[in-house]
């Protein structure tokens, strides 16, 4: 087991490597791209500030808790980015039948598909977000066992984001459709901006269990603030392990529709 | 005429050969203003409250609002022109016996109208879900400097991803790079289709209005809430003309620069 994780990480290291390299090549392109996120960061981040002076608090948090939902949802979105960036690319292999490469190499399809080139202009944004919750989680004096479950929480995240990815994946195969189903997830999880608590029923529940985005961004949050209790952290666990589940299912159930296209 | 008639026929159907791309594409555009909506929404909780200079029925009808002109104004199939010019496909265009400009501003009312159609069915069918108070507009004069500023925000948009676009011919590995910082982002925030410009201190929004940007979006939907003066919305569209002028113009001057370091292989 310890031999395999080596392997694979090896793997993961070069095609990250390639990635980086591949991006090096469109630096002027690169450049932009990194500034056009940061710009929409601090867009938001004044929209927040601004909106906040005038109302002093929203769904009843204060400016402090909403910049950390912020805060946290970048934090989830960039490294879900960051880690499964291939999945932007895996509709030219499906279309152009370059996934017959994929599957005819001795490693995992999945691993492939998912972690096979991890975006360094992602990353590069991951350190700052860390000292900005850093810095603002300090105003909501949390403790110890909140900061935990926070950290738990958020790889939690992690794992419905990844199944949520091999969803798009799934649907790839079948539909040939990857680009705006991909995109339809990154304006789902944009709800997430927010806390929940400013929908309303049925949407409320419907962002809570069926498109797990409150489990996603809210929940971690709110259990650094602690405000969730032990239930919602279970139930939280239990969505993370029944949509990764359920994908991984759907993955092995889209690979047997895939038809090998010019080939 | 006949002939621009035609390009229109082909855009519709380009646009309807890809369905499904185009009905996730509309879905996205709900979704934006889902996230918007609701936001607002939980600010005016109490109806009676203002905000911002905003009261429940006028903020709503600005989030509703940004759906429509959105898919009058940003609809656009001009923002393939950087793409073209990469690839070297624009030699086919220039053999064309068609004037350029005048083909893809038509491409682009082919692309607003089905865009409209859609937001239309869609404002309805959100308004039928959430009941939302909307304002509507009575005053006639408002409702002309409302019509006339949107035709100004369509004839700006078009020159601003023009514009943008061409810089294609001069780095044609990063074309997309430039047009997503301008148009995706700074345009998107600036143009007042993520949240209204005046939630920020008078003097953020005089930086604002001394841009392009306000006119496509922000400006037409405060003409229509009557929150200008009819002097102050004068004013406006003065500068909006003035960035046209400014904007067309450059456009014509980077087309010829640009068609003299054009250079297609192979095709």
């Amino acid at each position: 087991m310890k031999k395999k994780i080596k392997k694979y990480f090896k793997v993961w290291w070069l095609l990250s490597r390639n990635s980086f390299m591949s991006m090096l090549s469109n630096r002027f392109g690169s450049v932009l791209f990194l500034l056009g996120k940061l710009i929409r960061f601090f867009a938001y981040i004044f929209f927040i500030v601004a909106l906040l002076k005038g109302t002093n608090s929203l769904a009843g948090y204060n400016l402090n808790q909403i910049i950390f939902f912020y805060l946290t949802f970048n934090l989830i979105d960039v490294t879900s980015q960051f880690l499964f960036r291939e999945v932007y690319r895996f509709r030219v292999q499906i279309v152009e039948g370059t996934f017959d490469l994929v599957l005819s190499k001795p490693i995992n399809a999945l691993f492939r598909s998912l972690l096979g080139g991890a975006d360094i202009l992602d990353f590069i944004t991951i350190p700052f977000l860390m000292i900005a919750l850093f810095y603002v989680s300090r105003e909501l004096n949390p403790e110890f066992f909140s900061i935990l479950l926070y950290i738990l929480l958020i790889i939690n995240s992690l794992v419905i984001s990844a199944a949520f990815h091999i969803f798009v994946l799934s649907l790839g195969i079948i539909t040939l459709e990857v680009d705006h189903t991909v995109l339809i997830y990154r304006d789902l999880s944009n709800l997430g901006k927010f806390p929940i608590d400013i929908y309303k029923e049925p949407l409320k529940g419907f962002l809570t269990f069926i498109i797990p985005v409150g489990t996603m961004i809210t929940f971690p949050a709110k259990a650094l603030m602690g405000l969730v209790s032990v239930k919602t952290v279970l139930i939280s666990f239990l969505i993370g392990g029944l949509f990764m589940f359920l994908s991984i299912k759907f993955w092995n159930y889209a690979l047997t529709k895939y038809s090998s296209a010019s080939s | 005429m006949k002939k621009y008639l035609q390009v229109l026929k082909i855009t519709f159907q380009q646009e309807l050969a890809y369905r499904l791309n185009f009905i996730m594409w509309r879905v996205r555009n709900v979704m934006q203003v889902f996230l918007m909506f609701f936001l607002w929404d939980s600010v005016f909780s109490d109806s009676s409250r203002q905000f911002f200079g905003y009261n429940r029925s006028k903020m709503l009808t600005y989030i509703f609002g940004i759906l429509i002109i959105k898919a009058i104004v940003f609809s656009s199939r001009t923002i393939e022109l950087s793409g073209i010019i990469s690839d070297g496909t624009l030699a086919q265009y220039l053999l064309k016996p068609i004037n350029f400009f005048k083909y893809w501003f038509t491409a682009d009312i082919a692309s607003k109208i089905l865009n409209l159609s859609f937001s239309f069915v869609e404002t309805i069918l959100l308004f039928l879900i959430f009941k939302p108070e909307i304002y509507f507009q009575s005053n006639p004069i408002y409702l002309l400097l409302f019509f006339i500023s949107l035709l100004i925000a369509v004839l700006l948009f078009f020159a601003i991803v023009f514009l943008i676009n061409m810089v294609s011919f001069w780095t044609p590995e990063a074309g997309w790079a430039l047009p997503f910082l301008f148009i995706v982002i700074i345009g998107d925030f600036l143009s007042g289709s993520v949240f209204p410009l005046d939630i920020f201190s008078k003097s953020y929004q005089n930086i604002f209005y001394s841009l392009p940007f306000p006119y496509l979006v922000f400006f037409p939907l405060q003409i229509y809430l009557g929150k200008l003066s009819i002097s102050v919305v004068i004013n406006g569209m003065f500068i909006s003309l003035g960035w046209l002028i400014i904007l067309w113009f450059s456009m014509k001057y980077v087309w010829q620069r640009g068609l003299k370091k054009f250079s297609s292989e192979g095709i």
